[in-house]
C-alpha cells in the first residue's frame, strides 16, 4: 500500500489506530522478531546526575575542588567552561547490588534492588545542552519542535492494541520545559499525537460530558440520522463515514478511559508497593501504577514524567545538586522499583520495554552560575540511561564515560543510535521507518543510528 | 518533462548508429540536471574532459570500459552509489546505450544544451486547447480541464447549485458562511453578471485579508513566540500580521509583497533629511509599512536563551531565513542543502551559503514607528508605565508570601494595568544591518563550528543569472545583498515564483493544488497534473500585474470551480471562526496586538507556566476571530490544536485534515463549544420565539443558509421535545454538514 491509500485505509477507518495496526502498520519497517511489546517511559525531567546515581567516579574524590586536569581539553556548558570551574565529588555512597554486583549509590536504594533487571547504559550523549533543545532530541532526535517523538513514531509503525485508547499516553507531573510539542506528532498525522492522561474520573481533555450518558446517547443518535442522511445524498465519501465512526469511538473512549484510570479495583499492597501510602512519593507513584493499568490494555507508549518544568522542583541541581536529587528520588525511587516488580509479577515485563533517563546527565564540576557551589550544570557529553524488561537482559553495564563522568568514553551511544535500538527492539528497523516530509523521507534517527546497543542489550 | 521526452524520441529514431548523441541525451535528460551548471558533488558533465575527470568520488568515465566505470554501475546500481537519486531509474536499454558508448571510446562532440528539471524552465504561454463541447467551456481555464477529460473519454461532474456556490465561495474567501440574507439574495439575482458580482463584493470585504493572509502566516511559521523554554514574547510580531492582512485586502502585487518582505529597507530606504521630524511625511510612513514586511526574518523560532549568541545564532538564524524564502517563496526544499548537496535537486551546498551570504549583514532591529517628535513626546505615558512596573515587583519578589490565587490575582493586574498602558510609542521589529559584514563561509554537515569555503553571496546556480551584487566601498553605506535576491525572485526570468504563487492559489480554492507538493517543485515534489494550466495562470499573473484578487476571479468565474464535489473540512480557524459567526458571537475587529483567550484549568495544565496566561479582561475580546489571537509556540489553542493547526517549526504549506476522536469530545464537550450553543439559542429564540417548527427553520437558516428537510425537521423536532434548544444548537455544531464545506 502506498502511504495515501494506507491513511486514506486509517482514515475512513474510525480513529486510524486501533487492531487493524497490525494489517499493515509495520510499513515495511520490520527487522527482527521484537522482544518488545510496549513501551513505558519514566522521564527524569531537569537531568538526574549519572556521576551520584549509576556512574561512580573515584577520581573526582582526588581532585575535589581542583580544576580539571587538562587533559580533559574544555567543553561550553549552559553556565560556565570546564576550565573555569571546579570538580565537585559525589557526596554519595555506591555500593555494588545483586548478583550482577551493578553500583548504585544510595540515593536510589529501590531501584538498587533492581540491579539484575536493569541495564545500565552509561555512555549515552547528544549535542543540546539547554533543557529544552535536549528534551527535543532525547523525545525525537531533533533540537527543535517539528519532528515525531519517539512515541508517535512507535505508534505509527505499530499501532495500538486498545481502539478505545489513545495508543500514546503522557502522564505530567505540570509543565514541560519545552513545551507540549514534545510529545507531539510533529509531520506525522495527528491519529499518532501524545495524548495527555490526567488521574481521576476525567483523564483526557474534553472526555467528560455535561450531559448524562443516556442524554448523550440520545443527542448522538439524533446526529448520526442527520449525518447518515447528509452522507447518503453525497454519496460514498471515506471521509464523512470516519467522521460519523469517530464520534462513536470517542463515546466508548468515555467510556474506556475512566475505567483504565479507576484504580479503586487496586489492592492496598499494590498501592504500597507504588509508593502511595505516603504523601512524597504518592503522587509519582499514582502514575506508574496508572502506566501499567493503560500497557495492561494495550496502550502503545506510556511516558511518565518526573518534574513539573521548573528549576527547583525538576531533576536540575544547579543549586544544591544533593539536596534537589534527595527530594527526586524519595519521590520516584519507590514508585520505579514497584513498577518493576508489578509488571513482573504480571507477565508484562517480558514483552515491556522500561526507559529510566533525563534530558541529559550532570557536570562532573560545580555550576558556573553565581552562588551555585554545590550545584551541578547541564552534560550532554556523557550520562546515564537504563533499561528492563521488554528482552532486554538485566544486571549489565553498558559503555562507560571518561574517569571524571564528563564525555561518554567506552562504547559511545549517541541519541540516535539509542533510538535506533529501542525500535529494534521493538521489531522495526529504523532506516525503513520513514514519512515523506518537506521532500525527502524522514526518520527519527535522521541520517544515523546504528543498532549494536539492541543486541547487547538483548545478549548481556 | 514532455520536452525531453521529444528529445529522447527523436534521438531514438533518428540517430540509432550514433551512440554518443544518442548517450548524450539520456545524460541531459537524466543526469545534468544536477551534474551540470549546477556541479552537485563537484561533477560536471557538459564537457567530455570534466565527465571523465569525474567529481568527489574520482573519474566517472574509462573510455574503452563500461564495466569499470563508475557512471554505468552508479546507473545500473551495482555498487553503494546508485543514480539518479529517487524514483527515475534508467531503463535497461537507456543504460546500455551509455555502457555501449563507453565501450566504444565516450565519444562526443561537445554541446552547449543545458536542459533541467521541468519547474526550472521558464514557463511558456501554452495555446488553450480546444474542446469538443465547447458550450461547457467559461473561461481557458474550462479549456484546459475539460480538454483533458474529453481525453480520458471522461465527463464533468455537473454544475453546483446557487446556494452551494454562494457558501463554497464565502468559505474559501472569508473562511465564514454567509449570512443567510446574502445567500438569498445570489440566489434569487437573475441578472446576468450575478455569480461575478457576488465574488467581487465577497473579495471586497476585508474578511478576505483576514482568511488569505491565515494561509499566509502559515507558509512563513508565524507566531507570537519564540518557542523553546523561553519562549520569548515577540512584542511586535503582530504589526506584521496586519500588515499581511493588509497586503492581500489592499490586493497589493505579489511581486511587490515579496520584494516589500525581502527587502523593503534596501528597496525603499529612509531618507534622514529633516521633513518629517514633526509629523511624518506619506511617502515615508508608507516605507515604514513596507518595511514592516521584513518582520518576517524576526518571528521564526528560536531557542533565545543566553547561551545562544555570536556564530550559533547567527547559523541558525539565517538558516531560518534561507528555508522560509526557499519554502514560501521558490517552493524548494533548499533546507536539504544546509548539511551536503541537495540529493535530488540541483542545489549545492556552495549554493545554500551563497543564499545564506545574502542575508549576512542583515539583523533584527526594534525602530519607531513615528516622527522623531513622537518619539520624544512619548515620555509622557512613562506614569502609567510604571503603574504597571509597581504591580510588577509586588507580583515578583515581595509576593514571595503570597498564596497562589494570590499571586495570580496580581498577575491578572498586571495584565491588564499593561494592557491599559498606551504603547510607550510604537515600534516594529524589522530588519536593518550590521557593519561591518561578517565573512560567510560553507557550514560542513551545517555545524557552526566546523566553516568550510568562504562564499561570496549569490543565488541558485541552476536557476537564472541573478543581477550584480555590488558591495559598498566603506561602512558608511550599506550593502544591498537582500535587494539584490529580492530582484533575483521578481525577475521575469524566475520560473517559480509565479508558479508556486498560482499553485497555492489553486489550492485554496480546490484543496489541491496543480502540483500537489506546494512547497515542492522540485524532482521529490509531484509533477504538475496540468502542466500547461500551471503556466498558462503563471503567465497571467505575472502579465496581469501580479494581482492575486485577479487570480480568484479567473478562477472562480470558470465552469470548473462551479462543479459539484465533495465536501472540504473547515481548517481550525474557519471552524472556530465559523461557530462564532452562527452564534451571533463574532467580534470583527481588526488588528492589534494578539487577544489571549481565557483556557480552562485542565486546558492550562499543558502549560509550563500556567500564570503566565494573562487573559483578555474584556470577554469581547476572546470573540475574536482566530487570526487575532495570540500564537504561542510552546502552547497551541487546544481547540485549534485538534483540528490540525500548524505548529509553526517550519513553512506550513497546507494543513492536514485528520479525523480523529478527540476533535469529536471537543466538538461535543469543551466549554467554547456548549457557551457559544447557549448564544446561539438565544439568538434563535430571539428571531423564532417559542415555536420549534420555526425555531428549528432558523437554527438551519443561520447555520446552513437553507431551511431543514423532511428528514431533519422530523429527525430534529423529534429530539427537541426531549431536549433544549441549546442541545440541539450543540447538535448542529458538530453535523458533517457544518465542518465540511460541499
Amino acid at each position: 500500500m502506498s502511504i495515501d491509500s494506507r491513511r486514506q485505509f486509517l482514515q475512513t477507518s474510525g480513529l486510524g489506530i486501533g487492531w487493524l495496526a497490525a494489517l499493515d502498520l509495520m510499513h515495511g519497517a520490520q527487522s527482527v522478531r521484537p522482544t518488545a511489546k510496549r513501551v513505558i517511559s519514566l522521564f527524569m525531567q531537569g537531568g538526574p546526575s549519572h556521576i551520584d546515581t549509576f556512574d561512580p567516579k573515584p577520581l573526582l574524590a582526588k581532585l575535589n575542588g581542583k580544576a580539571p586536569p587538562e587533559s580533559f581539553g574544555n567543553e561550553d556548558f549552559q553556565n560556565g567552561k570546564l576550565r573555569e570551574l571546579a570538580i565537585m565529588a559525589s557526596t554519595r555512597k555506591f555500593q555494588r547490588h545483586g548478583q550482577s554486583g551493578i553500583e548504585v549509590s544510595d540515593l536510589l536504594p529501590h531501584i538498587a534492588e533492581k540491579a539484575d533487571e536493569i541495564a545500565v547504559i552509561r555512555s549515552c550523549f547528544h549535542e543540546g545542552f539547554t533543557h529544552s533543545q535536549a528534551q527535543f532530541l532525547i523525545n525525537s532526535g531533533w533540537p527543535r519542535i517539528g519532528r515525531p517523538s519517539l512515541g508517535s513514531w512507535l505508534l505509527y509503525g505499530l499501532g495500538s492494541e486498545n481502539e478505545n485508547l489513545p495508543g500514546f499516553v503522557v502522564l505530567l507531573e505540570g509543565g514541560v520545559r519545552s513545551g507540549p510539542a514534545v510529545y507531539g506528532n510533529g509531520f506525522l498525522p495527528a491519529e499518532f499525537q501524545g495524548t495527555t492522561f490526567r488521574p481521576g474520573a476525567n483523564p483526557i481533555l474534553n472526555l467528560r460530558s455535561a450531559m448524562a450518558r443516556e442524554e448523550q446517547r440520545d443527542m448522538l443518535d439524533a446526529l448520526g440520522k442527520i449525518n447518515q442522511h447528509h452522507l447518503s445524498a453525497r454519496g460514498p465519501d471515506g471521509e464523512l463515514a470516519a467522521r460519523i465512526a469517530s464520534y462513536e469511538l470517542a463515546f466508548r473512549m468515555q467510556m474506556a478511559a475512566p475505567e483504565a484510570t479507576d484504580i479503586s479495583g487496586e489492592t492496598e499492597a499494590t498501592r504500597k508497593l507504588y509508593g502511595m501510602d505516603n504523601a512524597v512519593s504518592a503522587d509519582f507513584g499514582g502514575r506508574c501504577l496508572l502506566a501499567r493499568r493503560l500497557v495492561e490494555r494495550g496502550v502503545r507508549f506510556v511516558q511518565v514524567w518526573s518534574g513539573n518544568g521548573m528549576n527547583a522542583t525538576d531533576w536540575d541541581g544547579h543549586i544544591e545538586c544533593d539536596k534537589n536529587h534527595e527530594a527526586k528520588a524519595a519521590q520516584t525511587d519507590k514508585a520505579v522499583a514497584g513498577l518493576l516488580t508489578d509488571l513482573k509479577s504480571r507477565g508484562l515485563l517480558e514483552d515491556t520495554l522500561v526507559i529510566w533517563g533525563g534530558e541529559f546527565g550532570r557536570t562532573p564540576t560545580t555550576d558556573g552560575g553565581v552562588g551555585r557551589s554545590l550545584g551541578r550544570d547541564h552534560n550532554p557529553y556523557g550520562f546515564t540511561v537504563w533499561m528492563a524488561g521488554g528482552g532486554v537482559k538485566g544486571g549489565q553495564v553498558i559503555g562507560s564515560t571518561d574517569e571524571i563522568g564528563l564525555r561518554a568514553a567506552a562504547d559511545p551511544v549517541h541519541i540516535n543510535d539509542l533510538h535506533a535500538s529501542i525500535l529494534a527492539l521493538l521489531g522495526l528497523d529504523h532506516t525503513k521507518l520513514t514519512y515523506p516530509y518537506q521532500g525527502r523521507d524522514f526518520r527519527l534517527t535522521d541520517v544515523g543510528g546504528k543498532t549494536e546497543l539492541a543486541e547487547r542489550l538483548r545478549r548481556g | 518533462m514532455q520536452m525531453l521526452f521529444l528529445v529522447l524520441l527523436f534521438a531514438a529514431v533518428h540517430a540509432p548508429a550514433q551512440t554518443g548523441e544518442r548517450a548524450r541525451a539520456i545524460l541531459e535528460s537524466k543526469c545534468m540536471t544536477c551534474h551540470g551548471q549546477a556541479r552537485m558533488s563537484d561533477f560536471d558533465m557538459r564537457e567530455r574532459a570534466t565527465l571523465l575527470k569525474g567529481g568527489k568520488r574520482g573519474p566517472a568515465v574509462i573510455p574503452g570500459d563500461a564495466k569499470s566505470s563508475l557512471l554505468v554501475k552508479a546507473v545500473r546500481h551495482e555498487g553503494d552509489l546508485r543514480m539518479p537519486p529517487g524514483k527515475d531509474r534508467l531503463s535497461g536499454e537507456e543504460a546500455a546505450a551509455l555502457a555501449e558508448w563507453i565501450d566504444k571510446g565516450a565519444i562526443w562532440e561537445a554541446a552547449g544544451v543545458a536542459p533541467s528539471w521541468w519547474s526550472f524552465r521558464k514557463p511558456v504561454r501554452p495555446a488553450v486547447p480546444v474542446v469538443v463541447n465547447q458550450a461547457r467551456v467559461a473561461s481557458p481555464i474550462d479549456a484546459f480541464v475539460f480538454a483533458k477529460i474529453e481525453e480520458q473519454k471522461g465527463k464533468p461532474a455537473p454544475e453546483a447549485d446557487r446556494r452551494t456556490l454562494a457558501r463554497r465561495a464565502a468559505f474559501d474567501l472569508h473562511g465564514l458562511p454567509p449570512t443567510p440574507e446574502d445567500v438569498d439574495a445570489f440566489v434569487k439575482d437573475a441578472t446576468p453578471r450575478a455569480w461575478e458580482k457576488y465574488v467581487d463584493r465577497l473579495l471586497e470585504s476585508p474578511r478576505y485579508g483576514e482568511r488569505w493572509g491565515r494561509y499566509w502566516l502559515d507558509l512563513v511559521r508565524y507566531a507570537d513566540t519564540s518557542g523553546f523554554e523561553t519562549d520569548h514574547f515577540f512584542i511586535n510580531a503582530w504589526r506584521y500580521r496586519d500588515y499581511v492582512i493588509s497586503s492581500f485586502n489592499n490586493d497589493k502585487p505579489y511581486d511587490v509583497f515579496v520584494k516589500e518582505q525581502i527587502a523593503a529597507d534596501e528597496i525603499w530606504p529612509m531618507s534622514t533629511d529633516l521633513e518629517g521630524t514633526l509629523k511624518l511625511p506619506e511617502e515615508k510612513q508608507k516605507n515604514l509599512n513596507r518595511r514592516i514586511g521584513t518582520s518576517l526574518f524576526t518571528i521564526g523560532s528560536f531557542p533565545i536563551e543566553y547561551t545562544y549568541y555570536g556564530d550559533r545564532f547567527r547559523a541558525e538564524w539565517r538558516a531560518d531565513a534561507v528555508d522560509t524564502v526557499g519554502a514560501a517563496f521558490l517552493g524548494l526544499t533548499l533546507n536539504c542543502a544546509r548539511c551536503h548537496d541537495h540529493k535530488f535537486d540541483p542545489i549545492s551546498q556552495r549554493d545554500y551559503y551563497r543564499m545564506s551570504a545574502l542575508f549576512a549583514g542583515s539583523v533584527e532591529s526594534e525602530i519607531p514607528l513615528g516622527s522623531l517628535f513622537d518619539v520624544q513626546t512619548s515620555t509622557r505615558n512613562f506614569p502609567l508605565l510604571a503603574h504597571a512596573q509597581a504591580l510588577k515587583r509586588m507580583a515578583g519578589n515581595r509576593g514571595a508570601n503570597r498564596t497562589p490565587e494570590e499571586r495570580a490575582a496580581v498577575l491578572q493586574k498586571l495584565g491588564e494595568a499593561y494592557l491599559r498602558a498606551p504603547d510607550r510609542m510604537a515600534t516594529a521589529n524589522v530588519l536593518d544591518h550590521e557593519t561591518p559584514v561578517p565573512d560567510t563561509h560553507v557550514l560542513i554537515k551545517g555545524e557552526f563550528k566546523n566553516k568550510g569555503e568562504e562564499v561570496a553571496p549569490g543565488f541558485l546556480s541552476a536557476l537564472h543569472a541573478g543581477p550584480a551584487i555590488h558591495e559598498p566601498d566603506s561602512d558608511l553605506f550599506i550593502p544591498r545583498r537582500r535587494k539584490a535576491l529580492a530582484e533575483w525572485l521578481t525577475s521575469p526570468e524566475n520560473p517559480l515564483l509565479a508558479r508556486v504563487m498560482v499553485n497555492r492559489i489553486w489550492q485554496g480554492h480546490f484543496g489541491d493544488g496543480i502540483v500537489r507538493t506546494p512547497n515542492d517543485f522540485g524532482r521529490q515534489g509531484e509533477a504538475p497534473t496540468h502542466p500547461e494550466l500551471l503556466d498558462w495562470l503563471a503567465i497571467e499573473f505575472a502579465d496581469g500585474g501580479w494581482s492575486i484578487k485577479q487570480m480568484h476571479r479567473l478562477i472562480m468565474t470558470s465552469r470548473v470551480y462551479r462543479l459539484a464535489r465533495t465536501g472540504r473540512r473547515l481548517d481550525a480557524d474557519a471552524l472556530r471562526d465559523s461557530i462564532l459567526a452562527v452564534s451571533g458571537a463574532l467580534n470583527l475587529k481588526m488588528g492589534g496586538v494578539g487577544v489571549i483567550p481565557p483556557l480552562s484549568k485542565e486546558e492550562i495544565q499543558a502549560a509550563r507556566m500556567p500564570q503566565l496566561w494573562p487573559t483578555h479582561p474584556d470577554p469581547a475580546e476572546h470573540n475574536r476571530r482566530s487570526i487575532y489571537l495570540q500564537m504561542k509556540r510552546s502552547l497551541t489553542l487546544p481547540m485549534l490544536q485538534a483540528f490540525d493547526a500548524p505548529d509553526t517549526s517550519a513553512s506550513c504549506p497546507r494543513r492536514e485534515t485528520s479525523t480523529v476522536a478527540p476533535q469529536a469530545l471537543a466538538l461535543m464537550n469543551s466549554g467554547f463549544t456548549w457557551a457559544q450553543a447557549g448564544i446561539f439559542a438565544a439568538r434563535v429564540k430571539k428571531i423564532a420565539g417559542d415555536d420549534a417548527a420555526l425555531q428549528l427553520e432558523t437554527a438551519w437558516r443561520l447555520a446552513f443558509a437553507r431551511t431543514p428537510d423532511e428528514t431533519e425537521a422530523q429527525t430534529a423536532l423529534d429530539y427537541l421535545r426531549r431536549n433544549s434548544l441549546e442541545r440541539l444548537c450543540l447538535l448542529i455544531f458538530n453535523t458533517n454538514e457544518f465542518v465540511y464545506v460541499d
